[in-house]
């Protein structure tokens, strides 16, 4: 009996070890912590419990078979988080450089399927140079095995992809579906084909942090939608992001405890809108000052800024935040910024998570570049998301809401369950100047000085229109309120709307203009 | 007494004064320029009045449209606060004919006191120690050299037309007075096209000492004692205490009976401040004298319990003053630092923008003023001081601790401010002892301040609130409700109402 227990003891010892000490040193110095030492930072003391830490590959060729590592690169599992059940895989990189097997594949849809049978959210930790190349399809197959799960998975319960290494070739795929990637900075890149195959089919000279780094996908193909300094930051800040969500579709996101009174006044927001209206202004501000606690978690903070996405609490329930961002481009909804609210917003919806929205828009960006890029299917895409759901909707308009941005911004039309507008709230189809030009190009331009009666048209024009008095005559701005008193309302609304249930037709499911 | 008064300014320093008319129950009226809509002197007037657009040249300096405010409101007194209209003899006379009370000075004063040469002559007469000197200017080397010898080394040879350091040599000795004399009117001729130049005595390590007088129309003067304010940069106060702690009782007594002598010559009323520079050998010497409410006199108001902005009123009111020097006395130290919105990092460059958090520090003889709240905006269009700190202390040790904590827990984020600088200055051991002079801003900081980081202490201290702020956060993290037990997931799961 004792040969046993000291061949399990050795053979536990092995998995520990991963690729071995040598490679484990190697990953050190890479900056990078190892696949165990991750899962440690990510889930709570002690509460990791790890499947198949025995498994083994079963590839008979290239000499594989005498190359064998208990938990064959990929440490899976179960933990908590804040006491809240997560499945996990970590890939280990220590070994066959983190590549996919078979064997590889099955242990990590075995935690999915735990996952979707729990109905607890899963997190990856991606660190894989791809496809265990020995193994041929049997790897490919493990790949798509995932895909399959991931999407099956899809808006049932949250699914985290952290990279943390490489993630190249259709290995982009698993974390391209889940609904948010992390990556951190300098060690991690994502691409579909490496910076050689580029050099060969293109001849573009690119390095791998160029084509597919963090910083490219935070900034520029919106790939990535946190971003982390280094590996600890990686797994704390994971942590933080676990907590605003709900375990599944059928559970509501968590309470955390709060503090911060519900009707807490914000004198200052008072004087949040400038005098002039094309003075742009910081809307974090008003977020910071409206959310519990000032904490707000905001979601790819660097790609399409003129919209910013990204959750909060209110009295410790979880919502999600979308707001026009007046101090890039005006706040102006265009391909890149539609395209990240939808999204977020309909990971909202799916999770029962209310959607606030604060409004200061201009309207669509205008341009050939725009328009030959399909801004009509992915303005569509926004409407699409914010008609579609049926959580809890808030909508604020601050300061402009001007022409059809105003209809796609959570408006009443859309069944927004409370829309409300600051007195600086300007409601119409476009701006004074636009408006005059169009509605008054006779009278201008026979006039003395066309430039002054302009201004007098303007001035007239915006005296009727330049506030919220229209709107709300007719319901579609529920009440104008005081900004300083912003918290207290939407807090008294959110209690309000808490078991709001609709009804939707049968479908299949809907045709998103994708 | 005044029913009405109208603040001819705005900031703290129109807050300041209107707190004092509430106090006394008298009515405020404010002006505003267009920048200032919401500003908070506005908020805090019995009423208030658009005098025109941002630039202080087209609202608040403008007399005509503030003399139809005082028409249209009925008040029967103007405080000007300081700066604007302070000193401004045009709008005394314009006040005096529409029969509206000045809470200041007669207007001859403020003539006489505003001309420096008239000022310094009118002092000597007055019996007050003036700067030795040569009032004429000097011809030659040798005449230099007979004019330096009976000042007394070290002196200053300066250009008429001087300013900004330049033009200006000192001479330590017979030695150097020759070429002193030769590159100071070259300097002064290549600088500003004129090579005339004076002498006078130079003061080592001097020292920025005033007394703040008080009188009434009839004819009482008081002297309330000294402020020290030799920590300045650029010739701009940014600390200030009371009393100093370099001068003596009776030297306090010379400097302070010396300037009412000088208020008595001049027919002074009201508030007033005269200047000093001091040498190292206590020897002080007229600089000036400030003929309006000065920005540092809420210290002398917590070491003498006395609110100047009341008797000021009182004063204009015609009432006559109701203590006697006698019952002037100096109760503990106070200390007063100026909160600016600038950047010590970058040459102290002003920074303008909304005030996102604003948060005054209170607790025990802590006092701010200040004009401005959270959510407020420092404009490209005043000066962009935001705040005073003033605190009061049982010595001046207790003055220096109470200052630092404040320091430390004011609250501003939207601009950058001066308070890292101001706190280095205050922590600095030099300070500490009241080892200063004029000079010492520039020698000690002469690149300005980006922060020391810190030494070991406060870096633990640092990380200890890092603890305690994460152990929080993780204790608030470890009650999150995990709705598990009544999961709608298992029960609809299980009997299939949820595929």
């Amino acid at each position: 009996m004792n040969s046993i227990a000291d061949e399990l003891q050795r053979r536990h010892q092995l998995a520990e070890l991963g690729g071995g000490q040598k490679r484990i040193d190697a990953q050190h110095n890479k900056g990078k912590l190892t696949a165990r030492e991750r899962l440690l930072l990510l889930l709570d003391e002690n509460s990791f419990t790890e499947f198949d830490a025995l498994k083994q590959h079963r590839c008979q060729d290239f000499g594989m078979a005498g190359q064998q590592f208990p938990g064959d690169g990929v440490v899976t599992g179960y933990g908590h988080i804040n006491g809240r059940l997560v499945f996990v895989f970590s890939q280990d990189f220590t070994v066959f450089g983190g590549s996919l097997s078979e064997t590889n594949a099955e242990k990590i849809c075995k935690v999915m399927d735990k996952a979707m049978e729990m109905g607890a959210p899963l997190i990856g930790l991606n660190d894989s140079g791809g496809a265990r190349i020995q193994e041929g399809v049997a790897s490919l197959g493990g790949y798509a095995d995932i895909f399959l799960r991931n999407v099956e998975a899809s808006g049932v319960i949250p699914q985290l992809s952290i990279v943390m290494g490489p993630c190249a070739g259709g290995a982009v795929y698993s974390p391209a579906i889940t609904d948010f990637i992390g990556m951190v900075k300098d060690t991690s890149y994502m691409f579909v084909t490496g910076p050689d195959v580029v050099k060969t089919v293109t001849h573009e000279e690119v390095t791998a942090e160029e084509l597919g780094g963090a910083s490219t996908h935070a900034t520029k193909s919106g790939v990535c939608d946190i971003t982390f300094e280094n590996d600890v930051e990686a797994m704390r800040q994971t942590r933080r992001l676990f907590d605003f969500l709900p375990l599944n579709n059928l559970d509501s996101a968590p309470t955390y405890p709060c503090d911060d009174p519900f009707d807490r006044h914000e004198p200052s927001l008072n004087t949040l809108i400038p005098e002039s209206d094309t003075q742009p202004y910081e809307i974090r501000e008003l977020i910071e000052k409206v959310v519990d606690h000032r904490d707000f978690y905001e979601i790819q903070p660097d790609y399409a800024r003129n919209i910013l996405i990204g959750f909060g609490r209110m009295e410790g329930k979880t919502v999600g935040i979308v707001a026009n961002n007046p101090a890039v481009l005006a706040g102006v909804l265009d391909i890149d910024s539609s395209r990240k609210a939808a999204r977020f917003i309909r990971f909202c919806d799916a999770f029962n998570i209310p959607v606030i929205t604060f409004v200061d828009v201009p309207g669509f960006m205008p341009g050939t570049q725009q328009e030959r890029g399909g801004i009509i299917k992915h303005g569509a895409k926004l409407l699409y998301a914010y008609a579609e759901a049926t959580v809890p909707k808030l909508t604020l308009i601050t300061r402009k809401a001007y022409g059809g941005a105003y209809d796609v911004m959570s408006s009443k039309h859309l069944k927004s369950d409370l829309n409300l507008a600051w007195p600086t709230a300007e409601i119409a189809v476009m701006g004074a100047k636009g408006a005059v030009e169009i509605l008054n190009r006779r009278e201008i331009a026979s006039a003395e000085d066309p430039a002054v009666e302009a201004l007098k048209l303007e001035t007239s024009y915006k005296e009727r229109f330049a506030n919220p008095f229209i709107a709300a005559e007719r319901g579609y701005v529920d009440e104008v309120i005081s900004p300083d008193s912003t918290r207290e309302i939407l807090c008294k609304s959110l209690r309000m709307l808490e078991n709001k249930s609709v009804k939707k037709p049968f479908k299949k499911h809907g045709n998103i203009p994708l | 007494m005044l029913k009405k008064i109208l603040i001819a300014n705005r900031g703290e320093i129109a807050c300041r004064v209107m707190e004092t008319c509430q106090k006394m129950g008298i009515a405020t009226v404010a002006i505003y320029s267009d920048a200032d809509k919401l500003a908070k002197h506005v908020s805090m007037a019995d009423e208030a009045y658009n005098v025109g657009p941002a630039p202080t040249a087209e609202s608040y300096l403008q007399i005509d449209k503030i003399m139809e405010v005082i028409n249209r409101s009925g008040a029967d007194g103007v405080h000007p606060g300081y700066g604007f209209l302070s000193e401004n003899a045009e709008f005394s006379r314009r006040l005096k004919e529409a029969g509206i009370a000045f809470i200041g000075p007669d207007e001859k004063a403020v003539a006489a006191m505003g001309d420096k040469i008239t000022s310094k002559r009118l002092a000597a007469e007055a019996g007050v120690s003036t700067i030795p000197g040569f009032d004429g200017v000097i011809q030659d080397a040798d005449q230099a050299a007979t004019v330096a010898a009976e000042i007394g080394y070290p002196v200053m040879v300066k250009a008429t037309a001087g300013g900004g350091g330049k033009g200006m040599r000192v001479a330590s000795g017979a030695d150097d007075i020759a070429e002193a004399f030769r590159a100071a009117s070259s300097e002064a001729l290549s600088g500003f096209g004129d090579d005339r130049v004076f002498i006078e005595k130079f003061i080592v390590q001097p020292r920025h000492i005033e007394i703040q007088v008080l009188a009434d129309k009839q004819g009482k003067t008081l002297y309330l004692n000294e402020r020290e304010c030799s920590l300045q940069r650029r010739h701009q106060k940014v600390i200030e205490e009371a009393p100093s702690a370099f001068v003596t009782p009776e030297v306090r007594q010379a400097m302070g009976e010396q300037s009412v002598k000088l208020a008595q010559a001049v027919g002074y009323h009201s508030a007033g401040t005269v200047e000093f520079i001091m040498d190292a050998d206590k020897k002080f010497y007229f600089l000036e004298m400030n003929t309006r409410l000065q920005v540092e006199h809420p210290v002398t108001e917590m070491t003498t319990g006395l609110d100047l902005v009341e008797q000021m009123i009182r004063v204009a009111s015609g009432e006559s003053l109701s203590m006697s020097q006698e019952q002037i006395g100096i109760n503990g130290w106070s200390m007063e630092a100026r909160v600016y919105a600038e950047d010590p990092a970058r040459g102290f460059l002003p920074s303008i923008g909304r005030l996102i958090d604003y948060k005054e520090p209170s607790g025990e003889g802590v006092r701010v003023d200040s004009g401005t709240f959270e959510g407020g905006e420092v404009s490209i269009y005043y000066d962009p001081m935001i705040a005073k700190l003033i605190v009061w202390g049982k010595d001046r040790e207790q003055a220096r601790q109470r200052l630092m904590e404040a320091l430390d827990s004011f609250d501003i984020r939207g601009v950058t401010t001066n308070l890292v600088f101001l706190n280095a200055l205050v922590s600095h051991p030099a300070f500490a002892s009241g080892e200063i002079s004029t000079g010492f801003i520039g020698e000690e900081f002469p690149d300005g301040y980006s922060g020391d980081g810190g030494n070991d202490q406060q870096k633990e201290l640092f990380a200890v609130i890092a603890g305690y702020l994460r152990a929080e956060t993780r204790l608030r993290a470890a009650d999150v409700h995990a709705s598990d037990a009544d999961s709608p997931w298992k029960i609809l799961k299980r009997t299939g109402s949820a595929s």
